[in-house]
């Protein structure tokens, strides 16, 4: 298989890795939800690279543009939607975070859940 | 179905949802009101639900396209007798967490939070609504990223310290897992070009690509195991269904990772068409093998926990595994047991949670030491407890002896004996959490000053609503024949 033509999967997988293991192994909550956004990125990167066409047109009939030439509209549609949960999701996590901040006074996951334990 | 009865089901998922942006203007007139209002909305999607009895064919099922957009380019949901059951299962339990919510929630709840503890409440509902009954993937996706965010918000609504930091936890399992549903919805669309799941079952079994189809199902399949708690991505639910509010507890544990694990069935059977396709064995294999796992693990933890309500989380990785085991027997029976499961499961945890919400309310106490001759004080409470637990354990008459029947039938049907003897075994962990609280209850006496002797249980508000719970766990036991010959055919629809 070549790898040149299809390199946007690959960075797409390889963006979304790099998101998991930031979310997994970062300590720090605010880079959890860094993390968290690059691998909505690299999803999205995924999914609007398939409805690419070189040289396409946008699809809007009546311009005299032939059909075939024109990009498929429903990945975009789609990420469109993806988008406005994901920046949702980023906007609810963010403020846990300064709930969690005003209560713990801290950012560090690890001393988080040390006090965890003490309580229990 | 025809004339004005086809639009019944758009309309129980659409009504929630009005509701929600309706109730800041509500809270805006008079806020006392907001909790009537919200149920009047739940309660008449239930009626809608109610009126469509006997019109949902149980060997077929209706669709119905979304603003008049024919599918496969239009969204659809897609009506069978399982999804309409479920659907039905979520609106009563739904309604009856609404209306205890009200004299529970008014303590927990600082006041001007009260208002947007209903409007996510209501998304809660409607969104798991829509989920069992979409009929296209995306659409999926998005009610299930409505009932993620939702059930994040409402864990932490109390604003406490470790409600905010369970919720946290809660959202840093579940958001990465929505991305991973959404990355296995593109492998799913990059080579089959298609979003409605009719569309897609005909679809995967003529593409070629099927190492992306496997990878899809995998992604798939692994992503919503962390939404449904299914051991060992269960770390989050311990912590969020045991200090969320009690009615939300009873809405998290009972529905939200029950609806969860119909789901992974759903794109199983739905979407990648178990039998016709032959992609999904592995998968499958491995996710019997982590629900055989959930069982033991769940009833075990659940032995030691010293939190009634922890341990009522813990009983809910170990019933998850149930379910799950249930539908990877791949016959009308398993999967039947499993869609009865996730009813009575339901039905019966919602109802353990408001007893321990009622404990809570009136005494403060957490701990299952401190329930020691609790029946003297607090009578009405601990029956209702009993029967739940019994339907929890799965002894007859309950409606869990049904559906544990089925999934321990489906199992050795399909030659997986050890299997059903794990099954077994984990009625048995079952029986000793259970017994223990009970025997707590009725059998022991308490420190001195701990319960009074005169009775003084909860207020009719939150009593009637445990009550309901937990004779339904009897009713669907004894009349569960009217259900199941129709599931038992819309089951065998969904795997042919």
């Amino acid at each position: 298989m070549n790898l040149w033509p299809n390199l946007h999967y690959a960075v797409a997988m390889v963006l979304f890795c790099i998101g998991l293991y930031t979310v997994i192994m970062r300590r720090n909550i605010i880079k959890k939800i860094i993390g968290l956004n690059i691998m909505e990125t690299s999803v999205f990167l995924f999914l609007i690279s398939i409805g690419y066409l070189e040289g396409g047109a946008a699809p809007v009939h009546g311009h005299g543009v032939d059909p075939s030439r024109m990009v498929n509209p429903l990945p975009q549609s789609l990420i469109l939607t993806a988008i406005v949960v994901a920046v949702s999701v980023t906007a609810l996590a963010l403020s846990l975070v300064i709930l969690l901040y005003r209560q713990f006074g801290t950012l560090d996951v690890s001393r988080l859940f040390r006090e965890e334990e003490e309580a229990g | 179905m025809s004339g004005v009865f086809r639009h019944f089901p758009v309309l129980m998922i659409t009504l929630p949802i009005a509701g929600a942006a309706l109730m800041p203007f509500v809270s805006y007139l008079r806020r006392e009101a907001v909790p009537w209002v919200s149920a009047l909305f739940l309660a008449v999607s239930g009626v809608l639900g109610l009126l469509l009895v006997g019109r949902i064919p149980p060997d077929g099922c209706v669709g119905y396209q979304l603003g008049g957009w024919e599918p496969p380019f239009g969204i659809e949901l897609k009506v069978d007798f399982a999804g309409y059951f479920l659907m039905m299962v979520v609106c009563g339990i739904s309604l009856l967490a609404l209306l205890y919510s009200r004299p529970y929630i008014a303590r927990e709840v600082r006041g001007g939070r009260i208002t947007a503890y209903y409007v996510l409440f209501l998304l809660l509902s409607a969104s798991m609504m829509g989920f069992v009954v979409t009929g296209d993937i995306f659409n999926l996706f998005v009610f299930m990223e409505i009932l993620a965010l939702s059930s994040y918000a409402l864990v932490a609504v109390t604003g406490n310290r470790n409600a905010v930091r369970a919720a946290f936890k809660y959202l840093l399992m579940g958001a990465p897992s929505s991305i991973m549903v959404l990355l296995g919805i593109g492998f799913l669309y990059s080579v089959t070009g298609t979003l409605n799941m009719a569309d897609l079952a005909a679809r995967v079994v003529e593409t070629g690509y099927r190492e992306v189809l496997i990878a899809s199902f995998a992604v798939l399949v692994l992503a919503f195991m962390v939404k449904a708690a299914i051991f060992p991505l269960h770390l989050w639910l311990p912590d969020a269904h045991s200090i969320a509010p009690s009615p939300m507890s009873a809405m998290l544990s009972g529905l939200v990772v029950a609806v969860s694990a119909f789901a992974i069935a759903r794109i199983a059977f739905s979407v990648f068409t178990v039998h016709a396709s032959g992609l999904t064995g592995t998968t499958m294999d491995a996710l019997a093998a982590a629900g055989a796992a959930a069982v033991l693990f769940g009833g075990i933890m659940a032995i030691y926990q010293r939190d009634f309500k922890m341990m009522i989380a813990y009983s809910t990785i170990s019933h998850m595994g149930y379910v799950v085991l249930g539908f990877t027997a791949l016959n009308p029976e398993g999967l039947t047991g499993a869609v009865y499961h996730v009813l009575d499961h339901g039905i019966a945890k919602a109802c353990l949670f408001l007893c321990a919400g009622n404990f809570i309310y009136r005494k403060g106490y957490r701990r299952i030491n401190q329930l020691r001759g609790a029946w003297r004080e607090m009578p009405w409470t601990c029956f209702a407890f009993a029967l739940a637990a019994w339907s929890v354990i799965g002894l007859p008459p309950s409606a869990g002896f049904i559906s544990k029947w089925y999934l321990v039938y489906g199992n050795v049907k399909a030659g997986r004996v050890p299997y059903a003897v794990i099954l077994l075994i984990g009625a048995i962990l079952a029986a000793v959490y259970c017994f223990r609280i009970i025997y707590y209850m009725f059998f022991q006496s308490g420190e001195e000053g701990a319960w009074r002797d005169q009775v003084m249980d909860v207020p009719v508000g939150m009593l009637a609503p445990t009550w309901i719970l937990s004779l339904a766990t009897l009713f669907f036991g004894v009349f569960s024949y009217f259900f199941l010959d129709s599931l038992l055919k819309a089951t065998a629809g969904l795997l042919s």
